[in-house]
């Protein structure tokens, strides 16, 4: 009798279920979109306009960025374990490459690069995260692909590395190359490319991979140090971080030089709302930028006092003179004037912030250099 | 001033049949409301960032393998799910035997008028019943598995029959398609030893002598294996250590190995304090009854003790199968790839989150809806018939 009731209660659970699936495309109504951060003020709309709205549609005013500027801190999804990315400090810092660019987006949008305030999400729930509001931008050594803009409603930006998948072996296994790896087990972490990247790559060099999932690169390095695993694949920024950490000394672990995928990791934020997404982009830009004028942290106070360039004084938010007297570039992408000159003082340029975090860990700038030095590192131009 | 007279109605807003019925409906429209504003959000939210609320993600290629089956990554999502409600069920059937077998001899042992054994029954139980699963899973993991079982370079052979190692353990298997001839036998086997059941028994009644029925019948299914063997010639492989991997036999994955083990020694230190209440229950004079006409202490315990406990016990262990059946999702974080583990994966992967996980939820309401429906079909038969 007992069974049965539940069955029934199964049964209309389902129905209910399938029923508003049916109707989600067709129907949208006023209520408002939930901000599960309960940062919204009285003055700021929240995000409720953008759910009354088409998707496509930009929203003019009250969109995430002024809910952010009037909110006076950045929601910034993160991790807390991948040194070189992000890793928590004893002291409760955040270090790392991607932590820096959260800070970057900050500075530019805010004016202060202290504003920010980490959130430290799972591989498999960074855009969940990213959907329900939880965070703002996404800066979490993630990979642009297409169906990830697709379905997962998330918006790529300009990428801030350029990676590629490799593969990480002990250096006493005798394997130099790839495909030499035939009939081996290789650990990965679950919920990202690489599973499916490694899958293919073993298709096709021919040899059989037995891939097995994991949750954190700390479970694999215990799986790897313990023998059970032959193999690491993972992003080669990522192998390099995990390498210099390891236990047994980073010398006893060798990447093979083979690389057999793309990963662009770019930052992320929300689908439909253009407005929010060009002020990450740009503020993302202003680092590569002033690497290409060559102006540090150090040397942007004296580049802004002695300075005739007008590239970089439009650049830098500074007044310059023109035939209608001096004036200074506000480009209306809704950031302060000044934010280029707030993210290289306050964090620094593209160079620097490599320098600080990845170069520590034996990575070259390889593709990642400016385009002038035949990277990929371009910036569309200020003006 | 009126005096109201007796027997009229008080008026609707005093009339307690009435404020009842209000106060069920205004229970249920706030209830209502509260889920129509939960799913109206969900649809809005999903509608204005453009992900997809429908089950289209099922038939996407799954873009991942899943380790120890033949899923590849080129299969669809659907396919990546069945694997994965089919590893829930294998570790949660084989994690209920052994749950129950151990549960029971701890909970007998608690009994034991031997000090070591009841001691060492009570120390069990009251340790690992007061440690978290997920502490348990871990150390098994960590500890256990990656720590005391050797590494494949120096695999322990135990008469070369069976490999053990942290890659894995080998045991023999049938080869390739002896399965089904494996099958007859077994069945063939079985039903032998139900015809020997039943022929001990009459036997037994007659001249009174013990029917030893079981061990018979044992002893004839081993037999039919051995003739199955010689005569029909059905293959068997045995586990060997091939390079870093173990080729033949069957693998028992890591992963499953360890969740398994933490799943059978926490829901048995359940299962024996269920027990050990269970067999309490039993009035004393039963027990004693059975001393009076000389029945060994094991078969006091096995003929008149255990069946009418676990009559008792029946309800309350199905609970613990339950248990243990939702606690198996813990294998998601240790590389065990079961029904949440799967669901996980291909949300990464780019399906959508809520109805990736509606479809795990309703998957674990049937698993336990089925093992509870069972456990009552169970119940019902062995419940005493009161008259």
């Amino acid at each position: 009798m007992r069974a049965s009731k539940s069955l029934v209660t199964v049964a209309a659970l389902m129905l209910m279920l399938g029923a508003c699936t049916q109707d989600a495309d067709t129907t949208t109504t006023t209520a408002g979109l939930e901000e599960p951060s309960g940062a919204t003020t009285s003055t700021s709309a929240g995000t409720g306009s953008t759910a009354t709205t088409a998707p496509s549609e930009e929203p003019a005013a009250g969109g995430l960025l002024a809910e952010v500027i009037a909110r006076d801190e950045l929601n910034c999804g993160t991790r807390d374990e991948l040194p070189g990315f992000a890793v928590l400090t004893a002291e409760g810092d955040h270090v790392g490459f991607d932590a820096d660019f959260c800070r970057v987006i900050a500075a530019a949008v805010l004016g202060d690069a202290s504003k920010v305030n980490f959130v430290d999400l799972a591989t498999e729930d960074r855009f969940t995260a990213l959907q329900s509001g939880q965070i703002d931008v996404l800066v979490r050594n993630t990979t642009w692909t297409a169906v990830r803009d697709g379905s997962e409603g998330a918006t790529f930006l300009q990428p801030t590395f350029y990676d590629g998948q490799g593969m990480m072996v002990a250096s006493d296994s005798g394997f130099a190359n790839v495909s030499e790896m035939d009939g081996v087990i290789v650990c990965v972490a679950t919920g990202t490319t690489t599973e499916g990247n490694a899958a293919t790559e073993a298709t096709r060099l021919g040899v059989e991979w037995e891939v097995r999932p994991f949750d954190s690169p700390d479970l694999i390095q215990e799986a790897f140090l313990a023998g059970t695993c032959d193999g690491w694949s993972s992003d080669v920024s990522q192998l390099t971080a995990l390498r210099s950490v390891y236990p047994d000394g980073p010398e006893t672990l060798t990447i093979l030089p083979q690389v057999f995928s793309k990963e662009p990791l770019a930052p992320a934020v929300r689908d439909g709302d253009s407005e929010w997404a060009q002020a990450v982009s740009w503020a993302i830009l202003a680092t590569i930028q002033a690497e290409e004028f060559g102006i540090t942290s150090e040397s942007v106070d004296d580049t802004l006092a002695s300075t005739e360039d007008i590239g970089i004084l439009r650049f830098l938010g500074a007044e310059f003179e023109t035939a209608e007297g001096t004036t200074v570039l506000d480009p209306d992408l809704g950031l302060p004037v000044d934010f280029a000159y707030q993210v290289v003082s306050q964090v620094g340029n593209y160079g620097e912030i490599f320098e600080a975090h990845l170069a520590p860990l034996g990575l070259e700038r390889g593709v990642n250099a400016l385009w002038t030095d035949g990277g990929l590192l371009y910036a569309p131009p200020y003006r | 001033m009126t005096t109201r007279q007796a027997g009229a109605r008080p008026p609707a807003w005093r009339d307690v049949r009435v404020l009842r019925w209000v106060f069920q409906l205004v229970v249920f429209a706030a209830v209502a409301a509260v889920v129509y504003w939960l799913i109206d959000n969900y649809r809005n939210n999903t509608a204005s960032s453009g992900i997809p609320t429908n089950f289209e993600f099922l038939t996407g290629p799954s873009s991942f393998d899943i380790p120890g089956s033949d899923f590849d990554q080129n299969q669809p999502v659907h396919s990546a799910i069945v694997v994965g409600v089919l590893n829930t069920i294998r570790i949660s059937v084989v994690g209920v035997i052994l749950a129950t077998a151990l549960g029971t001899l701890i909970g007998i042992g608690r009994l034991s008028t031997n000090w070591v054994v009841n001691k060492l029954s009570a120390v069990y139980v009251e340790v690992i019943r007061n440690l978290p699963l997920l502490v348990i899973v871990v150390f098994t993991f960590l500890g256990v598995v990656f720590q005391v079982l050797p590494r494949i370079e120096n695999a322990w052979k135990p008469l070369d029959l069976v490999v053990v190692s942290n890659r894995g353990i080998g045991v023999p298997w049938y080869h390739g398609n002896s399965g089904g001839l494996l099958l007859l036998l077994a069945i063939f086997g079985a039903f032998g030893w139900w015809l020997i059941a039943r022929w001990r028994r009459i036997v037994s009644e007659r001249t009174g002598e013990p029917p030893r029925s079981g061990f018979i019948g044992a002893m004839f299914l081993v037999l039919t294996f051995i003739i199955g063997w010689v005569i029909l010639g059905f293959g068997v492989t045995l586990p060997e250590v091939d390079g870093r991997q173990i080729v033949g036999g069957i693998r028992i994955d890591p992963s499953y190995f360890a969740v398994l083990i933490a799943l059978v020694i926490y829901t048995a230190s359940h299962i024996a304090e269920i027990v050990r209440g269970s067999i309490q229950a039993v009035p004393k004079g039963q027990g004693e009854a059975a001393s009076a006409l000389a029945l060994s202490p094991f078969q006091r315990m096995w003929n008149v003790v255990l069946p009418q406990a676990m009559r008792i016990a029946i309800p309350p262990l199905g609970n613990q199968y339950l248990n243990l059946i939702k606690n198996s999702s813990l294998g998601a974080g240790f590389a065990y790839i079961e029904l949440t583990s799967v669901t996980q994966i291909t949300v990464g992967n780019g399906s959508p989150a809520v109805p990736a996980f509606a479809l795990a939820l309703a998957f674990y309401v049937v698993l336990s809806l089925v093992t509870s429906a069972l456990v009552n079909v169970v119940n019902r038969r062995f419940a005493l018939v009161e008259r």
